[in-house]
């Protein structure tokens, strides 16, 4: 794996002449086949950098992530800390009251001098992921307790968890720190949900107006925190989905923000990508406009709803990182089709190319495709 | 009131509909009362409006979030007619039971689905999201369904189109209805395998093909 962090550096820098790295996202599959038991044999018993190394393929997610993807749990490299007078507290349940049927939850509460507010996060099937039933901010008085919190919450660097990853992966992937999304997409999928986000702008806009500028200046604290540290990329994880933030409100909300937020990026002598892992054919026109240096995760069909030379246009300059869609890697899909789209991609995008799968590989996933596409990635390497 | 006055305010209610204005709306719905007017009529003429939205969605004038604020609309002016409804309002074509199958929780197509089957005349009953095979069979059963529409997002999940129609044949209700999945790792040759009726890339496409199935059940 010798050089693989100077030629993930030449995709940041747009360097000609290095070699195409292959950074697929496999802690899911990982995760949920060893908890339902179900790991193939090969497998069974190794620490997942392990499972990278046997694949031939670069490690990603292996310097942890903050826990249970609550607000209280932090971000991968950061930590938040709350305000002296905010208390958080973390519960987890068999069940709930109003539920007929027995589950797991994980109940998130501040308490504030301005009121109390609750997020329920219901834990997948096999306990690897969280989701929400239940989201944070629910009305205006919500919003006012949640304006308070972010107000009072700073962050600083982890160094335990930076110093950790250092030793173990440091010379070999370029430290990458995962930000919140940005402040539309941070309340539509994190504190408030599509429906509620989409209503409370359209009959509050001034309420929502100043929420959206506290979350702006939040992200400003991430970023300062970042700063001076080892930190190579951030990464806002967007999610974005034209359905979700089409053209109208990516305009008004999302490339305003990122004209703000990049120049302090580039600032402080870092990268900046966004995770698009949705239907983006209306946006990827507009996505210059954000001055970000690389999308992540952008999901080409049959999955998604562009073709990669759509792709390629609409993200001229910017580097991606990903590009093969989750689905081909799942036993129905044809092997020709899953070699067919590398070598396509791979033709298209390097020099600015970190290939990976868009957006991480199924739990019923194929897991020697890894390797089918690890070995079509060695050989292009080696012909150029 | 004249027709000519008549159609006008259906026009006012129409244009406030597609244009959001909630407060014009309901003053629009309560004078049609005023004058004589019945709620089942004004709730057509809300579904004309809805259609003209569901137009602009089509052709990319509009877009899911356009969806969302109509359906808020909709809530509203049907708050004001509500006491006026004789017995069920709408579901005349059909009753259709909407879920995202077990082991997901994307729910923003489906949601989009049901504010438009509403609208466009289906009793809908919604059962949320990560719902089991054997809730999603026993609400067909209980509301004497005409269509189920399943959604799923995750690949891991798809193998649920088929759990459940193999569910509903086992209790002697697939026959009696339509099954139709849609979802974004859905395509139409793995919804063809998983013995379902049909598939909808869109919601606007599932609401077409349920009420083209809709005429089919009438004839």
């Amino acid at each position: 794996m010798a050089g693989t962090y100077d030629d993930m550096m030449a995709v940041y820098e747009g360097r000609e002449g290095a070699a195409v790295v292959f950074q697929p996202r496999i802690k899911h599959w990982h995760d949920v086949n060893l908890s339902a038991g179900t790991l193939p044999e090969r497998y069974q018993g190794m620490y997942l950098d392990e499972i990278y190394r046997d694949l031939g393929v670069t490690p990603r997610e292996v310097w942890g992530l903050g826990g249970p993807a609550s607000e209280f749990a932090g971000y991968l490299a950061l930590q938040a800390r709350e305000g002296d007078d905010v208390e958080v507290w973390v519960k987890r349940t068999h069940g709930l009251f109003y539920e007929t049927e027995p589950h797991d939850f994980l109940i998130t509460e501040y308490r504030t001098p301005k009121g109390t507010i609750q997020q329920v996060q219901r834990l997948t099937e096999h306990g690897t992921s969280l989701y929400n039933a239940e989201y944070y901010l629910k009305d205006l008085r919500d919003i006012e307790v949640y304006k308070h919190i972010l107000q009072e919450r700073s962050y600083q660097w982890d160094r335990l968890r930076f110093e950790w990853g250092r030793k173990r992966f440091g010379g070999v992937i370029p430290l990458r720190v995962q930000l919140q999304r940005s402040p539309l997409l941070w309340l539509m999928v994190g504190t408030m949900g599509f429906q509620r986000t989409v209503t409370m702008l359209w009959r509050h806009p001034e309420e929502m107006a100043e929420l959206l500028r506290l979350l702006e200046a939040d992200h400003y604290k991430q970023i300062e925190a970042c700063g001076g540290k080892a930190a190579v990329e951030l990464s806002f994880g967007d999610n974005m989905h034209q359905d979700m933030c089409p053209p109208p409100y990516f305009k008004r909300y999302v490339i305003p923000f990122y004209r703000r937020a990049m120049p302090k990026i580039h600032g402080q002598g870092m990268y900046a990508t966004s995770h698009w892992d949705g239907f983006v054919k209306q946006l990827l026109p507009l996505v210059g406009e954000t001055g970000l240096d690389g999308l992540e995760c952008v999901t080409p069909l049959p999955q998604g709803d562009v073709t990669p030379e759509e792709m390629r246009a609409g993200m001229d300059g910017m580097f991606l990182r990903d590009g093969i869609p989750a689905v081909m890697f799942c036993p129905w899909m044809s092997l020709e089709d899953l070699e067919g789209h590398v070598r396509r991609m791979l033709d298209l995008f390097p020099p600015r190319l970190i290939l990976g799968v868009s957006d991480l590989l199924p739990a019923n996933a194929d897991i020697e495709r890894i390797r089918l596409v690890s070995e079509i990635v060695r050989e292009f390497n080696e012909s150029r | 009131m004249s027709m000519k006055d008549r159609e006008r305010l259906f026009g006012e209610l129409r244009d406030a509909i597609v244009g959001f204005d909630v407060e014009a709306a309901k003053e629009a719905a309560q004078r049609a009362l005023e004058v004589g007017v019945a709620a089942e009529r004004v709730i057509d003429v809300m579904s004309e409006a809805m259609g003209v939205v569901g137009d602009r969605y089509e052709a990319g004038d509009y877009f899911v979030t356009e969806l969302v604020i109509a359906g808020e609309v909709m809530k509203e002016v049907i708050e004001v007619l509500e006491p006026h409804l004789r017995g069920e309002a709408g579901g005349g074509l059909g009753t259709a039971v909407i879920a995202t199958v077990e082991g997901d929780i994307h729910d923003i197509g489906k949601n989009v689905l049901v504010t438009l089957l509403t609208t466009a005349g289906f009793r809908v009953v919604d059962l949320g999201v990560d719902v089991p095979a054997d809730r999603i069979v026993e609400a067909v059963r209980e509301s004497r369904a005409d269509i189920l529409g399943l959604s799923a997002l995750l690949t891991t999940n798809l193998e649920q189109f088929p759990l459940v129609v193999e569910r509903l044949r086992r209790e002697g209700l697939r026959d009696g209805v339509r099954v139709i999945v849609g979802g974004a790792t859905v395509t139409e040759e793995f919804a063809r395998e998983a013995g379902v009726d049909a598939y909808a890339k869109t919601a606007l496409e599932g609401v077409e093909i349920c009420r083209g199935w809709a005429k089919e059940f009438k004839a």
